[in-house]
């Protein structure tokens, strides 16, 4: 009875000891690649971005949680992608967007009840627009779609309303867009972020000061400067690094101040 | 107390374990460069050892450094977004310092994607598109219709202004619809009605590729003399959601669904409701009926495994019309009516990496009937299908594809129709009739898809078709060759034999259903320069040589294979496209086509010999939220058989014409313009587009016959029924 109870004992330990290892090993890895993005996107740095992404792509290497390194490697693709804009590098963009919604696909096949991944998705099938627009029509039943899925399976999702204020302050009117559409989206956003009690580190957890500052350009917008400026500062305080922020938002505040 | 001494003892061992699995011993460092094969550096270049996280991502130059504590032997896996993966094993001894330099290959572009032949022109998900989806619906007069959109490449034409079209010269017939494996046996409505242009019931929007090849075409596609528009639909659709449209002469709706990509289908209705169209366009032909026509349909579909698809589809579409002809021997209405129904099964799977397998069956049933003075007939057309195909990439360079086919047609036609052509009065002298015609073919094929170099590609191909009604076999070598000058600028090839069998209704007037395939031998020879489908240019020479062609031999009035003729040309199209603002493309095609066939005695001009044909068609939008189309289109007339004199048959009271040499006389020039105006906006947060199109807007009164008076003294002109119109409507998501 006593061998039994002792080889029991033993067999439980070992394999504790060696998932705890597996969980550790994942952890840190995931949390250094996730610190990796968040610094190249405060640069807003596509080196650094792709050096983020070989780090996730890595991780794949440990065959632990694949959804979630999908996740982020598709998240790595999307920023990418989003950089190419800028240089208006059609082919580019098509190349990591098309590259993210085939990393989402594999994420989903793992795990299909995962808000954030259908947020991403949404945010990846707007980057279509930017190429396809010939199939424009299908692209707004995707995102459609995307958008149901990710409220079925988290309608407390604060990246979902922050993709949506997002793309709805970037959207013509005659297209249903505007600032004053997007900004009861970007505060439920705010509000949302307000609420969440993350505890697990490897899971997403980006977007929060950009809520801030999209709302700091929604007061902008309509020359609210003190509640603009109060946007800005929470959005600082909670990434003073971010290059959105200190780069392109506080110079807008400042431009209209003078 | 023992138990517990050996318990920490057990837990002392495993973390002994724990700490040794890292076998630490020595930092290694491995460093290099990773290049492509033209020694350029690869940066975003991924390296890891296999099984652990140990790796780096080469920068812009190239270089790469990492360190790692593991000893032994392991693999090293390099990937980067274009190139292939590579892998290499490497022994790894502490303390060392490796230097690897890794070339990557760059990954082949699949051969359907770079292996686009001679005379073809694509639409869909290939990056070297001629047109997309989009720009096919909005060609202003195409009506969002697949096949007038078509006819705006060189060397194919209208029939009738309808959907119908003819390709380098050939009839209507020598061209084969194909969606996914099932050849689509006569996907129109309102198909040969008087002065009625037909339209087709594909949806430009459900098709994931389109390529229509008007010569040179794949062993694939057999029993096609002219051309072969094959259509690939989306296995699965990637939403799911409804849309609805209303215009001021037809409505539909239509939906997909897509679950976990796992299961899809999709469904869609039409109604055509016309009254009040032809009110706001003042259209005052006499109609007995409105014309009407409906349709409906649907797909389901569902993914098994990593690779495997089924679906079945089903489709019904019918119409009704009768429009008032005055000929010389009888002046009435043209009735007719006709149902579509279609039916099919596909699946396809991978047996292995690198191979494709695609299995599938399909029904149609064409059934209609028509009636004009004593012509009354009725008719079922039965057609079914099966195909299967193999593919195998046998390397990165090659790839084979294999099949086999069967298609059964059946023809049964009854009712009465006149003695005599000429006269059509309700006590013509008349038969009844009530024949049935089938036949069978069964066709194989094989060829193999080759990157003989970078730079040229070779598509060596061979079939052969046993047909069962005439005991025939025919066998056709092709063979199409591609040689890429730079990354823009392509010469094309392509040399080939291509069969088809008469109908099984002209086998009835052949002698012990002694006719021979029909026989075309092409020659192609065409250069283009493609800048990522935004610059098209593409000039095209061609030479087809008919042979065994069905015609009338007038010694003992049966049909023989001893008609002959060719088809010569020169297609021209170039296409502009700039950002998201304008697309626009011209076409240029010139062709002379002559041929002996069915009642000719000798060569004579193709009933659709259109010497010079010339298209021009632009979108521009003007804002982000409306856009503007025009498109303008002049061309030869097509020919046509003159009666030159006419003699009176007292016993049937009615002239009877005597005809000049066949299509020894042309219609005037053809030219019609269109524009249309779309405005995309938001309703109801929902993607609302508002369409209106103006045909034919300078109100060209093109011909679409000529009749004759009662003794053919006087040549009437009959204008074609696409006058000037205005239609609109509002397309909404739901």
């Amino acid at each position: 009875m006593k061998k039994t109870l002792l080889l029991v004992l033993l067999l439980i330990t070992f394999g504790l000891n060696t998932i705890l290892k597996a969980d550790d090993d994942f952890t840190n890895a995931i949390v250094k690649a996730k610190t990796s993005l968040k610094t190249a996107l405060d640069k807003y740095d596509e080196k650094e971005m792709i050096k983020a992404r070989g780090q996730f792509e890595r991780i794949l290497q440990l065959k632990k949680n694949t959804w979630l390194v999908n996740y982020y490697l598709a998240l790595c693709d999307y920023h990418i992608a989003v950089t190419a804009m800028e240089s208006k590098d059609n082919e580019k963009i098509k190349k990591y967007t098309q590259s993210g919604l085939e990393l989402i696909g594999k994420s989903l096949l793992d795990r299909d009840n995962f808000a954030d991944t259908y947020v991403l998705k949404l945010s990846l099938d707007y980057n279509r627009f930017q190429y396809e627009m010939d199939k424009m029509q299908s692209i707004i039943a995707d995102v459609t779609t995307d958008e149901e899925n990710a409220k079925k399976y988290d309608p407390t999702n604060p990246r979902l309303y922050l993709v949506k204020g997002v793309a709805t302050f970037y959207t013509p009117a005659a297209f249903g867009g505007g600032v004053d559409k997007a900004q009861p989206l970007l505060e439920k956003s705010v509000e949302l972020f307000g609420l969440i009690k993350n505890s697990d580190v490897t899971l997403p957890d980006w977007g929060e000061e950009t809520a801030y500052a999209y709302m700091a350009l929604c007061m902008l917008d309509q020359d609210k400067l003190t509640e603009a400026k109060a946007f800005l500062d929470k959005g600082l305080a909670i990434n003073p690094n971010s290059k959105m922020l200190t780069g392109y938002v506080k110079k807008e505040y400042d431009d209209k101040v003078k | 107390m023992k138990l517990l001494s050996t318990a920490l003892l057990v837990l002392l061992f495993s973390a002994k374990v724990f700490a040794a699995d890292s076998t630490a011993t020595g930092v290694i460092k491995i460093s290099g460069k990773i290049t492509n094969e033209e020694n350029k550096p690869v940066s975003g270049a991924n390296l890891v050892l296999e099984g652990t996280i140990d790796g780096a991502t080469s920068d812009e130059k190239g270089m790469y450094e990492f360190e790692t504590e593991k000893t032994g032997t392991y693999k090293l896996l390099v990937t980067a977004m274009d190139y292939t993966n590579h892998m290499q094993e490497i022994n790894l001894a502490a303390g060392m310092n490796m230097t690897l330099d890794i070339k990557l290959k760059k990954s082949e572009v699949r051969t359907e994607e770079i292996l686009v032949t001679a005379s073809s022109f694509t639409s869909g998900e290939n990056s070297k598109v001629t047109l997309t989806p989009l720009e096919i619906v909005r060609i202003p007069g195409a009506n969002a219709d697949l096949y007038r959109a078509l006819t705006t490449f060189p060397g194919s034409n209208q029939v009738d202004e309808g959907s119908r079209i003819t390709v380098r010269g050939g009839d209507p017939n020598e061209v084969v619809t194909i969606l996914d494996l099932a050849t689509l046996y006569n996907p129109f409505i309102f198909d040969n009605s008087y002065n009625t242009s037909s339209f087709s019931t594909v949806d430009p929007w459900s098709l994931k590729g389109i390529n229509f090849t008007s010569g040179g075409f794949s062993a694939k596609y057999g029993n096609a003399l002219s051309a072969v528009l094959d259509l690939k639909s989306y296995e699965i659709p990637t939403s799911t959601g409804m849309f609805a449209i209303l215009g001021i002469g037809a409505g539909g709706l239509s939906g997909v669904y897509n679950h976990k990509g796992k299961f899809g289908g999709s469904f869609s209705v039409s109604q055509t409701y016309l009254k009040p169209f032809f009110d706001l366009n003042g259209i005052s032909q006499d109609y007995s009926k409105i014309p009407t026509a409906t349709g409906f349909g649907g797909t389901l579909a569902y993914k098994f495994g990593e690779t495997g698809y089924m679906k079945v589809y089903g489709d019904y579409s019918g119409d009704k019309i009768g429009i008032r002809n005055t000929s010389p021997s009888y002046d009435g209405f043209f009735n007719s009516e006709s149902h579509n129904y279609f039916g099919s099964y596909k699946m396809s799977f991978s047996p292995s990496s690198g191979s494709m397998f695609n299995a599938g069956a399909s029904f149609s049933l064409y059934d209609r009937k028509s009636n004009y003075g004593i012509l009354d007939t009725k008719s079922k057309d039965y057609y079914a299908k099966g195909r299967a195909d193999l593919t195998v990439q046998v390397s990165d360079k090659t790839d084979i594809n294999t099949g086999v086919e069967y298609e059964y047609l059946e023809n049964h036609i009854e009712g009465i129709v006149p003695d005599n052509s000429y006269n059509l009065k309700l006590t013509a002298p008349s038969r009844s009739l009530d024949t049935t015609a089938n036949s069978g073919r069964l066709g194989v094929y094989a060829e193999t898809q080759m990157r003989l170099t970078d730079k040229f590609f070779a598509i060596t191909g061979v079939r052969s078709d046993y047909h069962t009604l005439s005991k025939k076999i025919s066998f056709d070598p092709r063979l199409s060759l591609g040689y890429q000058v730079s990354k823009y600028n392509v010469f094309r090839a392509a040399v080939g034999l291509y069969h088809q069998y008469p109908v099984p209704n002209d086998y009835l007037r052949a002698l012990d259903n002694n006719l021979d395939a029909q026989e075309a031998i092409h020659y192609i020879l065409g250069y283009e320069y493609n800048k990522e489908g935004d610059i098209v240019f593409r000039v095209e020479g061609y030479y087809k040589d008919y042979k065994n062609l069905v015609a009338l031999d007038y010694n003992d009035f049966r049909y023989k294979s001893m008609g002959s003729g060719f088809a010569k040309g020169i297609d021209v199209f170039l296409k502009y496209k700039y950002e998201n603002k304008f697309t626009g493309w011209i076409s240029y095609a010139y062709s002379d086509s002559k041929r002996r066939q069915y009642d000719a005695t000798t060569q004579t001009s193709s009933d659709y010999d259109i010497t010079h044909n010339m298209s021009f068609t632009g979108s521009y939008n003007v804002t982000d939220a409306i856009n503007v189309g025009l498109s303008y289109r002049i061309s030869t007339g097509k020919p046509y058989t003159p009666v030159v004199s006419s003699l009176f048959d007292a016993a049937q009271n009615v002239y009877i014409p005597t005809y000049g040499e066949k299509n020894s006389d042309r219609f005037p020039t053809y030219t019609r313009a269109d524009i249309s105006v779309q405005y995309i906006t938001s309703l109801m947060n929902r993607f609302c587009v508002m369409f209106v199109a103006f045909n034919n807007v300078f109100d060209t009164k093109n011909l679409y016959q000529y009749n004759y008076n009662y003794d053919y003294s006087q040549k009437i002109d009959v204008r074609s029924n696409n006058i000037r119109i205005v239609w609109f409507g509002i397309g909404l998501q739901i």
